[in-house]
């Protein structure tokens, strides 16, 4: 059986009156590397926050390895690897210094030798300050230091943000590195689509605080299908198709946003409501999270109109 | 062999779909002959950077599609294509795709003649490339 390595229960936030994360119930099996998405305010940086216990929810709960979020013990934290947004580490230290009060953490499994590796491989010097590097290798030594404990599991709140390309794929890298060890899982936040792709098996869509998705990457593939019908005279006066998100009406086409409508589904409803034609669009991960999480009746910001 | 697998995100195509397809098209180029072991899902996955799992759901296409047998604790083959089956179905597939080069081709303003010499001439591209690799066998 595969083990569930986190999980929330009803975990909601409020910070005043404005709800930032609303009951969330989540479960992330073991050994998969998790795309955690959501447009920016979704909430993503406060349900990791509260996953690791560093905020109090204000309802609901959340457990990472078996054990709750807000009694993390230090022999559980131990197995828990953080990279923070923004790559917060101490300013005042060197490279060397982090490593030795960051090791501390984790007496048993820190591995000198890969933290080595990895600095020499970024041709880091050891002795600079934290201060003195540039938020590129800031984010190396960052990756170095979340990956030498070995951590069975890791949580990157958005690791990858204003990185080059080179250095991003650096902790792509990463990330498949720790996975192909036993029993290692990964949940890390993003808003490039394309690296979520590349590296993800599973992804966790939030939006508004609420959760939209959480299945494996090909499920969310296969689910979010747009589909164009074109009609004689005019589009139906109800669109009553299964599985409807969005629908946009122009005087003889209809454009459907449809979740885990089957393709047969579609074929018939078309049938049934007289369409002359209608085509189903491929669409890539970008398109289907944007349409999948946006509001109903969106339009585009800017539309050519026919003068 | 990873070398020519390119991976494209942000595709319509899913990624799975990206390697087998690539896979799929050296073997019938020959580039890739039966007997050869395709490389191991973890090393691929590395070199590609990409997950395993991706790498695996490719290599189970490529099996259901008879390209490639799995040896349990041994690897994944190039399958003999003597022992591979098509029927009614994939023939199908097959005049309909050749229906909408044929019906491109035409309404590009080409001749009949033109059509087959482009077809043949890129046929050979496939077949040249077994025969020169049987060779250096």
């Amino acid at each position: 059986m595969i083990e569930t390595v986190l999980e929330t229960e009803g975990l909601t936030k409020y910070y005043g009156s404005t709800l930032a994360v609303d009951h969330l119930d989540l479960k992330i099996p073991q050994g998969c590397i998790c795309g955690f998405v959501g447009r920016n305010g979704a909430g993503k940086t406060t349900a990791i926050k509260l996953m690791l216990g560093l905020l109090r929810p204000t309802a609901g709960s959340s457990r990472l390895l078996g054990c709750d979020s807000q009694q993390l013990k230090p022999a559980i934290r131990q197995r828990i690897g953080y990279v923070t947004e923004g790559h917060r580490l101490f300013r005042w230290m060197s490279i060397a210094e982090l490593e030795k009060f960051q090791r501390s953490f984790f007496p048993k499994q820190w591995d000198d030798k890969f933290f080595a590796d990895m600095i020499e491989y970024f041709n880091l010097p050891r002795r600079r300050k934290i201060k003195h590097l540039s938020n590129g290798e800031r984010a190396q030594v960052s990756l170095a230091l979340a990956l030498a404990p070995n951590p069975e599991l890791l949580i990157m709140d958005d690791p990858t943000l204003g990185l080059d390309a080179a250095i991003r794929r650096q902790f792509l890298e990463g990330m498949i590195e720790l996975i192909m060890r036993q029993g290692r899982t990964v949940l890390f936040s993003s808003h490039i689509l394309g690296d979520v792709e590349r590296v993800s098996d599973r992804i966790v869509v939030i939006d508004k605080g609420v959760l939209r998705a959480n299945c494996s990457l090909e499920e969310f593939r296969a689910a979010v299908k747009k589909v164009i019908l074109s009609f004689a005279d005019s589009t139906p006066a109800e669109v009553d198709i299964d599985g409807l998100l969005h629908c946009r009406r122009s005087e003889k086409e209809l454009e459907l946003i449809l979740v885990s409508t089957t393709d047969d589904h579609i074929g018939k409803w078309a049938d049934r409501t007289g369409a002359e034609r209608y085509h189903i669009v491929k669409m890539n991960l970008e398109d289907q999270f944007i349409e999948f999480t946006a509001p109903p009746g969106r339009k585009k910001l800017f539309r050519w109109e026919e003068i | 062999m990873a070398l020519w697998i390119q991976i494209l995100p942000g595709s319509s195509e899913p990624i799975y779909v990206q390697v087998a397809e690539q896979i799929s098209k050296a073997i019938a180029r020959g580039e890739l002959a039966s007997g050869d072991k395709l490389p191991a899902v973890r090393k691929l996955a590395a070199e590609l950077v990409i997950n395993p799992n991706t790498v695996a759901r490719a290599y189970s296409r490529l099996e259901q599609a008879g390209l490639v047998t799995t040896k349990t604790g041994s690897g994944t083959y190039v399958s003999d294509p003597k022992l591979r089956r098509h029927d009614a179905a994939d023939i199908n597939i097959l005049t309909d795709r050749m229906d909408t080069l044929i019906t491109r081709g035409l309404n590009l303003g080409l001749e009949e003649q033109d059509i087959i010499a482009m077809f043949k001439g890129r046929l050979a591209k496939f077949v040249n490339k077994k025969a020169e690799r049987r060779k250096n066998d």
